[in-house]
This record gives C-alpha cells, sequence and structure tokens, in this order.
C-alpha cells in the first residue's frame, strides 16, 4: 500500500474527529457550561469555545478537503493548513496554562503543587489533537526527500 | 530623455540578453502562502491568527500585570507612598501626587489600589508602566513576527477582497493594523495612499475609531468581558463612517494594489532591535502624557473646575449618551492619553452598559494629543475644518449607542 | 559625496542602509514601510559619507506622498550617487527606475539584491553582461546575510553617470 494511501485515510479520520471536536465546542459554548469527560475538558465563553471552537472546525474542513488527491502539493497544503490552525489553538492553550502556573494567587510565585496541578488533565481538544496533528511534519519531511 | 515605451522596449532587449527565467515548481510556501489569500481559506486563517494574537497577548498581559505587578503597585508602592508622603488626604499636593482619595458614606477614605488613587506618582505611574507596557511590549512582538513572516501583506489583501465584495473601497488596511498598536506611526503611514481624499479620510478615521495597544491593554486589564462590545462598535464606527466620508468628501479613492512578498522566516536580530525601536518609542511618548494628563485632571479636580464642567455637562452626558456625569473627568484625561481615561472609568461606578458607551466616547471624541499633533502635521489645515463635522458625527454615534441600549431595555 | 539608496518597496534599501551604516531603520516584510528618508553616515577610505535611505518608489513620477519623498530627494541631491537597490527576482521592474535615473545623469551602481530569492525561483541573472550593457557596477547581494555589501561599498567610486545612448548601443550590437 502507498504512503499517501495510508496518510489519506490518517487524516480523513483526523479530519472527521477533529471537526466533531470542533462542533462540540460550539455546542458546549451555546449550552453555557463547560463540558468535561476523562481527559478532556471542551471549554465553554465566547472566547476559547465559541471562536476558537470555529477555528478547530475549519481545521477539520481543511483536514477533509484537502485528502483527495494527497499527493499533489496544493492539496497538502491544506492539510498543512489544518496543522498548523491546531498548533495555534493548541499554543495558546499551552501558553495560557504556562502563564496561569507561575504567579501565586497571595505570594508572589505559586506552590509547587499548585504549579504541577495546572498542567494535569483534563485538556482542551486542542492540546489532545495536537500529537496527531504533528504526523503532518513527517509528510513534509517526507515530500523534500523526494 | 526616452519614452516609457522606449524605455520598456529597452529593458526587454537587455533582460533577453542577461536573464534566464528556468522552471519553477510551486513549493510548499507558496502553495501555503496562496490558501492564505484566498477569501474561502484565508478568512478560517485570518480568524485563527487574530485568535492566537488576542489569547497571547491576553495571557501575558494578564501574567505580568495581575501576576506580578499589581502586587508590587497596590501591596508596596502605594502605601509606602501614603505613609511616607507629607501631608494627608487633606493636602492638595498630597492629592495630585499620591492619592485623590474617595468618598465612602460621606467620609473621605483612603484608596486601596492605583486605579482609583488618581495621583501623579500612582495611577501615574501605575497606567504606563504597570497596566500598558507588558500590553504594549506583547503586541509589538507579535505584529512585528507577523510583519516580518510576510503575512501583513497578506491580511490586507484578503481584508480589501472582502470589503470590496461588500462595496467597500479603498481602505487603507496596512495603516489601519498598524493603528491598533500605536495610532502615530499609522497616521504617518497614510503617506502610501495616492490621493488627498483618501489620506485625509484614512487619518480621520484611524484617529477616531482605531484603538491603540495602549487602550486594548488597559480594557484587557478592566473590562475584560465588555470589551469585545467597545470593539465591535469602534470597527462598525470606523466603515459606517468611512462609508459615509467616502460620499461625502470630493475627490477620487482609487483602488490600493499592493505587492504580496514572500514569506520569510524572521530573524531574532531585526525583531529585537524593531521591537525595541517601537517599544522604547512608547515610553517616549505615552509617559509624559499620562503624567501631563493625571496632573491636569488632578488640578481641575482640585481647584473644583471638574465638578463645575460635570454640573454643566450633566444633561447631555446622562440625557443624551446615557453615562454618568463623573466621566467628564476621564473624558478630559482622553484628550492626552486614551488608556489614562479608560483607567479613569473604570474606578467609577456604573452599570456595564454605561461603562461601554463611555469607554466607546472617550476612544472617539478626539484622537489622542500625540496622534492629533501627527495629523496636523501631515494632514495640513484642512483637518481643522472638518473637526466640527467630526464633533457632530461623536454625538450622533454616541446618542445612537445610547438608544441601541433603549431599545434593547438595558438603559 | 553623498550616497542615496533608491529602488522599489520592500527591496531591502533599509536593510541595506542599516549595514551600511549601522543605523536602525525599520524594515519590514511589506512595501511602505519606509515613508521618510534618513540620514546616516558610513566611513569609505577615511572619509565621512552621507547615505541617505528614502522610501521606495516605482518611478520618478511620484504616485503617493512617500513617492514624493522619494524623488525629491533625488532631486535635490544632484551629485549624489545613486545606489540602485533592485529585487533580483523581479529584474525587470527594478530596472526600469536605474534607466530613469540613469538618464537623469547620475552616476549609478546596481545591487541586485534578493539573489537568494531569485536563485530559489531559478532565475539565472547574467551579472557580467549586464555590467557590460549598462557601463555600470552590478553586484549580487543578499542584504539581510550582509553578502556582497563589501564589494558595493568597495565598487561605488566606479560608479558614473552613463549616456543612455551608449548603453542603446551595447544592447543592440
Ligand atoms: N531573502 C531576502 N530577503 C531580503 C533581502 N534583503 C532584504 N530582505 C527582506 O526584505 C524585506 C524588506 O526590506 P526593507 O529593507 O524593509 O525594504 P525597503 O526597500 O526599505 O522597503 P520600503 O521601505 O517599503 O521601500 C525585509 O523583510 C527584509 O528582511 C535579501 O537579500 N534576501
Ligand atoms: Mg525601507
Amino acid at each position: 500500500m502507498n504512503k499517501y494511501t495510508i496518510g489519506k485515510i490518517y487524516f480523513g479520520v483526523l479530519g472527521i474527529v477533529t471537526l466533531a471536536f470542533g462542533v462540540a465546542e460550539l455546542v458546549v459554548t451555546a449550552g453555557g457550561d463547560s463540558f468535561s469527560w476523562s481527559i478532556l475538558e471542551i471549554p465553554n465563553g465566547i472566547f476559547r469555545g465559541g471562536w476558537g471552537g470555529v477555528i478547530i472546525l475549519s481545521a477539520g474542513s481543511f483536514y477533509l478537503s484537502g485528502i483527495k488527491n494527497l499527493s499533489e502539493i496544493h492539496q497538502f497544503s491544506k492539510i498543512v493548513m489544518g496543522s498548523i490552525l491546531i498548533w495555534i489553538v493548541a499554543g495558546c492553550d499551552i501558553f495560557a496554562m504556562i502563564t496561569e502556573s507561575i504567579p501565586g494567587e497571595e505570594g508572589w510565585f505559586n506552590s509547587l503543587e499548585g504549579f504541577l496541578e495546572t498542567y494535569a488533565p483534563p485538556y482542551p481538544p486542542a492540546i489532545i489533537l495536537l500529537p496527531f496533528s504533528l504526523i503532518v511534519i513527517y509528510y513534509i519531511y517526507k515530500r523534500k526527500v523526494a | 530623455m526616452l519614452s516609457i515605451d522606449e524605455r520598456w522596449d529597452l529593458i526587454d532587449k537587455i533582460s533577453k540578453k542577461t536573464v534566464k527565467f528556468g522552471k519553477y515548481k510551486h513549493t510548499l510556501k507558496d502553495a501555503v502562502g496562496e490558501l492564505t489569500v484566498k477569501p474561502l481559506t484565508g478568512i478560517p486563517v485570518a480568524v485563527a491568527v487574530l485568535y492566537g494574537f488576542w489569547s497571547v497577548f491576553s495571557s501575558f498581559a494578564g501574567f505580568c500585570t495581575d501576576g506580578f505587578l499589581v502586587k508590587i503597585f497596590d501591596g508596596y508602592w502605594l502605601p509606602w507612598l501614603q505613609n511616607i508622603f507629607p501631608g494627608g488626604l487633606h493636602n492638595w499636593l498630597y492629592n495630585l501626587m499620591v492619592d485623590a482619595g474617595h468618598i465612602e458614606n460621606g467620609v473621605l477614605v483612603p484608596s486601596d489600589n492605583c486605579f482609583e488613587a488618581f495621583g501623579v506618582l500612582t495611577s501615574g505611574l501605575f497606567v504606563p508602566f504597570g497596566v500598558v507596557l507588558p500590553a504594549v511590549f506583547i503586541f509589538y512582538l507579535m505584529m512585528t513576527l507577523l510583519e516580518d513572516i510576510g503575512y501583513l501583506p497578506r491580511l490586507a489583501v484578503l481584508i480589501d477582497t472582502v470589503l470590496h465584495k461588500i462595496g467597500l473601497h479603498g481602505y487603507a488596511i496596512v495603516p489601519t493594523i498598524l493603528g491598533f498598536g500605536c495610532n502615530v506611526p499609522a497616521v504617518t503611514a497614510t503617506r502610501i495612499l495616492e490621493t488627498k481624499k483618501q489620506r485625509f479620510m484614512m487619518m480621520t478615521l484611524l484617529g477616531i475609531f482605531i484603538p491603540c495597544g495602549a487602550q486594548l491593554g488597559i480594557m484587557e486589564e478592566v473590562i475584560p468581558d465588555t470589551m469585545g462590545f467597545v470593539i465591535l462598535y469602534l470597527l462598525f464606527g470606523y466603515f459606517v463612517f468611512g462609508f459615509i466620508l467616502n460620499k461625502i468628501i470630493p475627490g477620487k479613492s482609487p483602488e490600493i494594489l499592493i505587492d504580496i512578498p514572500p514569506y520569510q522566516r524572521p530573524t531574532i536580530h531585526n525583531v529585537r532591535k524593531k521591537v525595541w525601536i517601537r517599544v522604547s518609542g512608547f515610553l517616549k511618548v505615552a509617559v509624559p502624557f499620562v503624567i501631563l494628563g493625571c496632573l491636569i485632571v488632578g488640578v481641575m479636580y482640585i481647584t473644583g473646575f471638574m465638578d463645575w464642567l460635570a454640573n454643566a455637562l450633566s444633561p447631555l452626558l446622562t440625557n443624551w449618551f446615557g453615562v454618568p456625569k463623573e466621566t467628564v473627568g476621564p473624558l478630559v484625561a482622553a484628550f492626552m492619553r486614551k488608556d489614562l481615561a479608560v483607567a479613569q472609568l473604570s474606578a467609577i461606578e456604573m452599570t456595564k452598559y454605561q461603562m461601554i458607551t463611555s469607554v466607546v466616547l472617550v476612544s472617539i471624541y478626539f484622537p489622542c494629543l500625540a496622534t492629533f499633533i501627527m495629523i496636523l502635521k501631515e494632514g495640513g489645515k484642512e483637518l481643522l475644518g472638518s473637526l466640527a463635522a467630526l464633533v457632530a458625527s461623536v454625538f450622533i454615534f454616541g446618542g445612537l449607542i445610547h438608544l441601541i441600549w433603549i431599545l434593547l431595555g438595558v438603559a | 559625496m553623498k550616497i542615496l539608496l533608491m529602488g522599489h518597496p520592500n527591496v531591502g534599501k533599509s536593510v541595506f542602509f542599516n549595514r551600511l551604516t549601522g543605523s536602525n531603520v525599520i524594515e519590514s516584510n511589506y512595501p511602505g514601510t519606509t515613508v521618510d528618508y534618513t540620514k546616516g553616515y558610513m566611513v569609505l577610505e577615511n572619509r565621512d559619507i552621507e547615505v541617505i535611505d528614502v522610501p521606495g518608489t516605482f518611478s520618478l513620477e511620484p504616485k503617493d506622498k512617500a513617492e514624493e519623498v522619494a524623488v525629491k530627494m533625488l532631486e535635490e541631491e544632484k551629485d549624489a550617487i545613486v545606489v540602485c537597490v533592485i529585487d533580483a527576482s523581479k529584474i525587470e521592474r527594478g530596472l526600469y527606475l536605474t534607466l530613469e535615473i540613469i538618464e537623469k545623469g547620475y552616476p549609478v551602481i546596481i545591487a541586485l539584491n534578493m539573489w537568494d530569492v531569485a536563485k530559489d525561483k531559478n532565475i539565472e541573472i547574467d551579472v557580467k553582461n549586464l555590467e557590460k550593457i549598462l557601463e555600470v557596477p552590478v553586484i549580487p547581494t543578499v542584504a539581510i546575510s550582509g553578502e556582497g555589501i563589501k564589494e558595493v561599498v568597495s565598487r561605488i567610486k566606479e560608479a558614473k553617470p552613463v549616456k543612455i545612448k551608449n548603453i542603446i548601443k551595447n544592447v543592440g550590437g
């Protein structure tokens, strides 16, 4: 089986999951309360849930529109863009965690437990999608070599 | 001298002899670049970029200000000054420099934070250094990255395409985006516009409706939940008034063509240099004006002039705009600096909707002094004539917002 | 002696200027960054030489205020040597402005900047031949990395006014 066929299936599935996450974020935002299940926490609020949800939704659409004829550069660039969108949202989530974890409530700095606790699950969808979206780097590398 | 055609002819011959254009295959960079300017794919990307911009901006600003600087200013600096500064709440110099105090149950009590103290050494330093500096720093850092990567002109082209679709032509997007950092260089950047009309129009719109990085930073700190509304109102005003000005000002507004440069990796050297130039530029412009603003407003309160002004303007403020008459102080401060004005507004008791209206008001009713001087320098005297028209528009716009609140039943 | 940096917007004039003079003019990846001129100094053979960074312009008929500044600067500095900075990947557009400046009788030296971009795009330029035709120094440069800048400096004194007739003759023959 050709590598691109595997890629097609992989990004197809990832696209569907991403799309579903996006929809879920929008539904949760419309509902009002945040939603938490296992290691997943879907944020609410206009900014992270609404705006962020739209971006995750677009990322899913980019993936799905890119899988047809994946080896062609313009199609492949959509896959790359889908991943970039996820990286942006996940990057922001991680940056927010870092900036939250350092200062303390009362004193200057957070306690060690408080610091570590910020990084414990549950995580928002973008962070859960992050490792899966990184696969695109392998494909970029592969194109370069080819 | 050659004619234009002769010159191109000559160039053609020269290039035939010296230049060979080899085969060029589209690279991934080009393909991604295309995605970012076509509306269908470009809009989601722009939405994500703005999300990232905003998210990092607020995380970082909150980290510095709430995480550390507020603790320093409110926990150490203010109490220390209140302790060592001679005089007390009933001394005018103390009121001016440290703490104006406020009335609680009929008694004058000292302030417990730098927003409410209004003193030159407290609010006057807290606003620029405690709140605005981190915000401006992170804003410029990200703006510089977007600039050097080459996303800025693409965003401009994208917005331009979208605006065309809704019938708006000739908006200068690059200066507008720069204006979100600081209006002063944005006004200078309108030099790339072709006609006088366009320059004039964009300078006016920029100065009035585009909130600068300093103002965004302070809004993020004091009204994080409602600043979205404020920005929407301002952008709405920017486009509506732009549309009207375009109709009534004589002259042409030709299309704006932007050459899109290739994407590039920004160099640390250049980013560091540019952020430094801009942040130090900010400090030079902002700090003196914030302090001057604090002084002027303080003196006006102490001499009783502010109360007189508040009472005189009270019918207009409460009936037409629907905001408390105490907002007159911030309105005066807004001549100097918008960030100071918003900070002072936050110390006044009012409803969420009044807050939105009054923040919009302090943003639009006049460009800040530094911007105004720059507009005069760049635009000349014609601008003064239009100022009257502008004041009129502000009244309409402010009243309109009040009307919206009334219709929504929240005013 | 004065040196004027002229060229289209976004070709790297400000990067060039900062390299030559050690100044801190803003450089950005979009056209229209510089809208006013900046003066700086560089040392050449123990002499202080004034270098001027001007806004980018497409031609000598100014279309906007920034271009006006550039053209006015050129007219004011009658005895300046002009370093024409050209984007090597769009060489034809750049040559237009260069020819205009040559026709005005200024001594010119050409920096074919963005040489790296041109290479990426598989554009080959015969620099030697171009020099022969235009009769002025032509130097490939990459301003951001500093490549070629030294050569530009060392050949500034070779800049001289050229008769447009000669160029026409050179290319025809
Ligand atoms: N790849 C490459 N990029 C370059 C080179 N020289 C300059 N640049 C980049 O080109 C962009 C424009 O450079 P500037 O110096 O600001 O251009 P300018 O000619 O001053 O432009 P205006 O001020 O708008 O007229 C910057 O992002 C530089 O990093 C080069 O030789 N190669
Ligand atoms: Mg420049």
